[in-house]
């Protein structure tokens, strides 16, 4: 019986997963745990794996997104067909004439794979080529050349279907293009009998058009050649699996949402004192000692029991009050964000949720964090503090009504009495969703965590 | 040293003819089916004929056992038939079939059996003389008995590998025999145009070894030399260089003649008058040892094997690509 | 003058015959060039027209032919040395790749080697494992040697002039299959210089470089791919060593693809070298990995099945292309 290989739903909110590629080839002998292919989620991307052993069948195309359930593909017996109603296998080429193939040697494409297990896709060098002359993203074009490969006309292809490309597409070589700018024409306004715009097709045409560039140079003092001032695409970022993500989530969230921030100084003196105080005792009982980020935490947390409507989730013009409080803590990663979430963090002293940030940081940054712990936060924190930020617009997580963002631990000093003294502080930066949220609600939240770090021995109670 | 070429004189007992006759009636017929079966398109390739020659390979033929082994030319289908080859695997070789000698993979210049001491033809004029050597000091080597001897025409007769290998066969006294088989031409060029001797036994003189001539169209002259050159090489004397005065009936390669009047139509018909195969049944006959009848038999005999030979091969299986590979290392 | 149709082999003859009228210092010796005109009629009438002394047989001794050559070279002739079937050229080897190929280099430029040497490739008439074979590869190695493959009449006749006018140890070798082509020849005396790539058809979709006789099998798959829309240009390098990169790198950079067609075995033919120079100068030119066809890892079979199971033909041609193109 064909196995099918869903799309699996790995988190409440997922709406959605896209086959970032396939990690084997079509008609792979599998076993099971093999990972079959890389899925990217709107949060990670994940590995799927086969659930038992079988030749592998696909059914989709590297690139395709679809809804959690969807079938992605079958895992097949020996000679077993595909399920009906579905898409039919690409049949070999050639079958009938293999057995002369075989006797004289011939090397080149047969052997091929769209992708390699260590996930490289293949592209041609001619497609790269042209993909960085067109300004083509590359992870936006599917292959179409033997195995799935990009080639070159896939990439024209794209350009050409891309709305900001006008006119015909030219491909030409660097060194034609540099000669193009020296000369002041645009490359794809050169004629060419191939399509391809090489040197010389540049030196004709500025041959061709040696006045307007003449009279162009006495005219004016100043000649600045019309290329001068392009852009130039140094090196390429394909958006894609996590970048991807962060960029959908982000625009998603932007343009879902009513989004506004208030910026509130809050004193932490009493929480570097008591820190300093506890340092020594932490250390003798082997348990990190908490950051000051770490109180801020604790102390959003507790303080959201009081503002159940920042802990909340808008559904179909339903706001939904949480009942329980899963702190998001922003986590940087190389090329990215990620958002780990920490259970109940309003129940976790704050020794545990100091070890709780420490270690889902650790997991996030070497990688091993499951998807199911980046699922599900109800609100979220944000430091930019140790890089010397001290204040800022986060942007709230979908899902989520509020996310707070914390700044730089700064002197200040403020008038007690008629005595001006030295304090510590940090600006909270609380973006909140106005369609949940009003600003005075907001607000007031923001009080009691200042409440809370000002008299912080109720944190580490 | 010039061998007896007067066959009244020499031992000949009816067995001896008998399987003279036989080894050069075998090759007689072979070679004219095969050059007619090539003429007709039903055969591939080329083949260089060697009617007029059978009196020599089947001469020495006669004196060597299956562990003596030769060495051989692209004239090479009588040397092998001399030595014991058989027709089935022959034919289905030029057939280019499986069941060849060599699966068809080697066809008419590359005829080997290697039960039968045929170390294999060569395309390469010259190839096989040093080759020969090499078994030769194989049998020095293992002190068993046995000899090598390599054939050869005029016309390798200048190339450096001869040279080469008679002096060194020469100085280390190997066991082998070189019989250079003069039909006066390399391929379109005649003796004494691409030598001055006339004389190819005189080379020897040069590698301190003897050279004999002899009468390439009778066979027990050739049968004679040979075992007086096999002996000397099992006594451990050395080499030995027969030059067997001979002719091919056919052109150098196939049958239909010259395209060129390269040689003059008197000198193959004297040639074809002294006909190896009838010089011997003239002898039996004339000597009371065999009857005409005995002689008729032989013909009819092989006649059945020709057909035979021909029928399997046709009805043998060809090649298969798939094995193309094959054989190209021991593995 | 006009030009008018000869087969392949009657066009080197004529170069022959025109090159050795303009030229008292050309002759001419191999085994049966003379009397016979050689196995093949290259040679035909030189011995009639230019006599005894330009045109000569020699014995069957490979190594002294090429010798001599060298020596006579050395001494400002232009000898054409024959070696009958390109299988020949072992038993010659030492003279030709330690000698004819070395002298001008060691001993620093004092000697010339005008020397040419013709010879007869290819596979294809069940002529076995040492009548058949396709050797450019080694020849094309030696520091100091030229290499041409003629694959039409034309190029037949331009060559044997080329090579013969060159200054340097050539090798010119005919395909015993082709003797028999017709193509048009010019009646002049014409010489094709070494390192000039013939562009044979052009084309866009991809580039198509096939040694000596694989160029007209190319050509026919050429035509069965045009039918299906396929735009194949084929290049004919026509000397190996020299090689004409510049030539196979624009085609190669215009169509960015490329198969490579010979009939000497693949591994470590020139095909190796000629997919070589591609991918370092055309690299991100190329959708596909440049592929190959030739003869398998074998020496050449008899059997007719074999053979042509082991040469390439028009047939695997168009399938390679078709495999090179393939797109889903
Ligand atoms: C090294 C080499 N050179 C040239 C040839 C071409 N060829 C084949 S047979 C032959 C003539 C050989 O003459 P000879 O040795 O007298 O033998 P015959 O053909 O007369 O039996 C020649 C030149 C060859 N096969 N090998
Ligand atoms: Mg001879």
């Amino acid at each position: 019986m064909a196995i099918e290989i869903r799309l699996p739903k790995l988190g409440l909110t997922m709406e959605e997963g896209t086959v970032d590629e396939w990690l084997l080839e079509d008609g792979a002998v599998v076993t099971a745990g093999m990972p079959l292919l890389r899925l990217a989620t709107d949060k990670i991307d994940v590995d799927v794996e086969a659930e038992s052993d079988g030749i592998l069948h696909r059914a989709v195309g590297d690139g395709a997104t679809l809804e959690p359930g969807a079938i992605l593909g079958w895992l097949l017996a020996e000679g077993e067909a595909t399920p009906a109603g579905t898409a039919p296998a690409a049949p070999a080429p050639a079958a009938a004439q293999e057995d002369v193939a075989i006797i004289t040697t011939v090397r080149g494409d047969d052997d091929i794979e769209v992708a390699s297990a260590d996930g490289r896709v293949f592209i041609s060098p001619n497609a790269r080529r042209v993909a960085a002359d067109l300004g083509v993203d590359l992870s936006t074009v599917r292959g179409s050349g033997p195995g799935g490969r990009i080639i070159s006309e896939d990439v024209e292809e794209a350009a050409a279907a891309a709305p900001q490309h006008t006119g015909p597409a030219k491909v030409a070589s660097p060194l034609a293009r540099r000669d193009a700018r020296e000369a002041g024409i645009d490359p794809s306004t050169i004629s060419t009998s191939s399509g391809y715009v090489s040197r010389g097709d540049v030196k004709a045409a500025a041959a061709a058009t040696p006045r307007e560039t003449a009279a162009a140079a006495v005219s004016s003092t100043v000649v600045v050649a019309p290329g001068s001032v392009k852009q130039e695409t140094a090196s390429i970022v394909p958006m894609k699996g996590m970048r991807g993500t962060i960029a959908a989530r982000m625009q998603q969230s932007l343009t879902e949402m009513a989004q506004l921030t208030h910026g509130f100084e809050v004193r932490m003196d009493a929480v570097v004192a008591l820190r300093a105080e506890m340092k020594e005792q932490y250390i003798a009982l082997g348990v990190p000692v908490p950051s000051l980020n770490d109180f801020v935490v604790r102390a959003a947390a507790l303080a959201l029991r009081q503002h159940p409507i920042l802990n909340a989730t808008i559904q179909d013009k339903e706001i939904h009050l949480l009942s329980r409080i899963h702190m998001g803590l922003a986590v940087a990663v190389p090329g990215g964000l990620m958002v780990p979430v920490i259970p109940d963090a309003d129940r976790l002293s704050l020794p545990d949720l100091a070890a709780a940030t420490r270690d889902v940081a650790e997991r996030c940054r070497n990688g091993s964090i499951g998807l199911d712990e980046l699922e599900g936060g109800t609100f979220a924190v944000t430091s930019l503090g140790t890089y010397g930020v001290d204040m800022f617009t986060p942007v709230i997580n979908p899902g989520n009504v509020g996310i707070l963002g914390v700044g730089r631990l700064r002197d200040s000093g403020t008038w007690e009495g008629d005595d001006w003294v030295r304090t510590q502080v940090l600006t909270l930066s609380l973006t909140f969703d106005h369609r949940a949220v009003d600003g005075a609600p907001a607000a007031e939240y923001l009080q009691t965590i200042a409440e809370l770090l000002a008299r912080p021995l109720v944190l580490v109670s | 040293m010039t061998a007896p070429t007067d066959t009244e004189v020499l031992p000949a007992t009816r067995e001896v003819v008998l399987d003279l006759h036989r080894r050069m009636v075998r090759i007689r017929r072979f070679e004219e089916s095969s050059g007619k079966l090539v003429e007709t398109g039903e055969m591939p390739g080329f083949l260089h004929l060697y009617v007029g020659q059978e009196a020599v390979a089947a001469g020495m033929g006669s004196v060597l056992t299956d562990d003596d082994q030769i060495t051989s030319t692209h004239r090479g289908h009588g040397h092998a038939i001399a030595k014991g080859a058989e027709l089935r695997p022959m034919f289905a070789e030029l057939y280019g079939k499986t069941t060849g000698y060599c699966k068809g993979r080697g066809g008419s210049m590359h005829i080997v059996d290697m039960n039968r001491g045929m170390l294999g033809a060569n395309a390469i004029v010259g190839g096989g003389i040093p080759i020969a050597i090499g078994a030769a000091f194989a049998s020095q080597y293992r002190d068993d008995g046995t000899v090598a001897v390599s054939f050869f025409g005029d016309g390798a007769t200048n190339i450096g590998a001869f040279h080469e290998s008679v002096n060194m066969a020469a100085v280390w006294d190997l066991p082998v025999i070189f019989v250079v088989e003069n039909n006066g031409y390399a391929e379109f060029t005649p003796q004494e145009k691409h030598m001055k001797l006339t004389d190819i036994a005189e080379r020897a003189a040069s590698y301190g070894i003897p050279g004999v001539i002899v009468d390439g169209m009778d066979a027990l002259a050739m049968r004679q030399v040979s075992l007086e050159a096999v002996e000397r090489a099992k006594r451990g004397e050395g080499p030995t260089l027969i030059e067997a005065k001979t002719y091919r009936f056919f052109d150098h390669q196939g049958i239909k003649g010259m395209r060129i009047p390269y040689r003059d139509p008197a000198e193959v018909e004297a040639w074809k008058s002294r006909d190896a195969i009838r010089l011997i049944e003239t002898i039996g006959v004339e000597r009371g040892l065999v009857t005409a009848e005995d002689f008729a038999e032989i013909w009819a005999e092989v006649e059945a094997e020709i057909n035979d030979g021909i029928e399997f091969a046709r009805n043998s299986p060809d090649p298969d690509p798939a094995d193309i590979l094959d054989d190209v290392y021991t593995v | 003058m006009s030009t008018r149709e000869l087969t392949y082999v009657k066009a080197f003859n004529e170069g022959m015959h025109q090159i050795m009228a303009e030229d008292p210092d050309v002759f001419l010796i191999g085994e049966d060039v003379a009397g016979y005109g050689g196995v093949f009629h290259m040679f035909d009438g030189l011995l009639d027209t230019y006599g005894q002394k330009r045109v000569k047989d020699t014995p069957i001794a490979e190594q002294a032919i090429i010798g001599l050559g060298v020596g006579a070279a050395a001494r400002g002739l232009r000898p054409v040395c024959d070696l009958m079937f390109m299988d020949f050229i072992g038993v010659a080897m030492d003279q030709i790749f330690n000698q004819a190929a070395k002298m001008k280099y060691m001993f620093g430029g004092a000697v010339s080697v005008p020397l040419t040497i013709t010879t007869a490739g290819g596979a294809g008439m069940s002529a076995a494992a040492q009548h058949s074979q396709s050797l450019e590869a080694w020849l094309a190695h030696i520091p100091g040697l030229k290499v041409a493959l003629p694959a039409t009449p034309y190029d037949a006749k331009g060559l044997i002039v080329g090579a013969i006018r060159d200054d340097n140890p050539t090798i010119v070798v005919l395909q015993k299959k082709m003797l028999g082509v017709k193509g048009p020849v010019p009646e002049e005396l014409y010489a094709i210089p070494f390192g000039e790539a013939h562009v044979a058809r052009e084309g866009t979709d991809t580039t198509i470089v096939a040694i000596a006789r694989m160029v007209p099998e190319a050509l026919k798959a050429a035509e069965m791919l045009a039918s299906d829309g396929i735009s194949v240009e084929v290049i004919d390098p026509r000397t190996v060593q020299p090689l004409d990169t510049d030539t196979i790198v624009a085609s190669v950079k215009k169509t960015n693809r490329a198969l490579i067609v010979h009939e000497a075995v693949e591994f470590g033919g020139i095909g190796a070298e000629i997919s070589s120079q591609i991918q370092e100068e055309a690299f991100d030119y190329l959708d596909a990995p440049v592929a190959r066809l030739a003869a398998p890892f074998a020496p050449v079979p008899y059997a007719p099945i074999l053979e042509n199971a082991y040469v390439p033909d028009a047939a695997r041609i168009e399938q390679a292309v078709r495999r090179l193109l393939e797109r889903k």
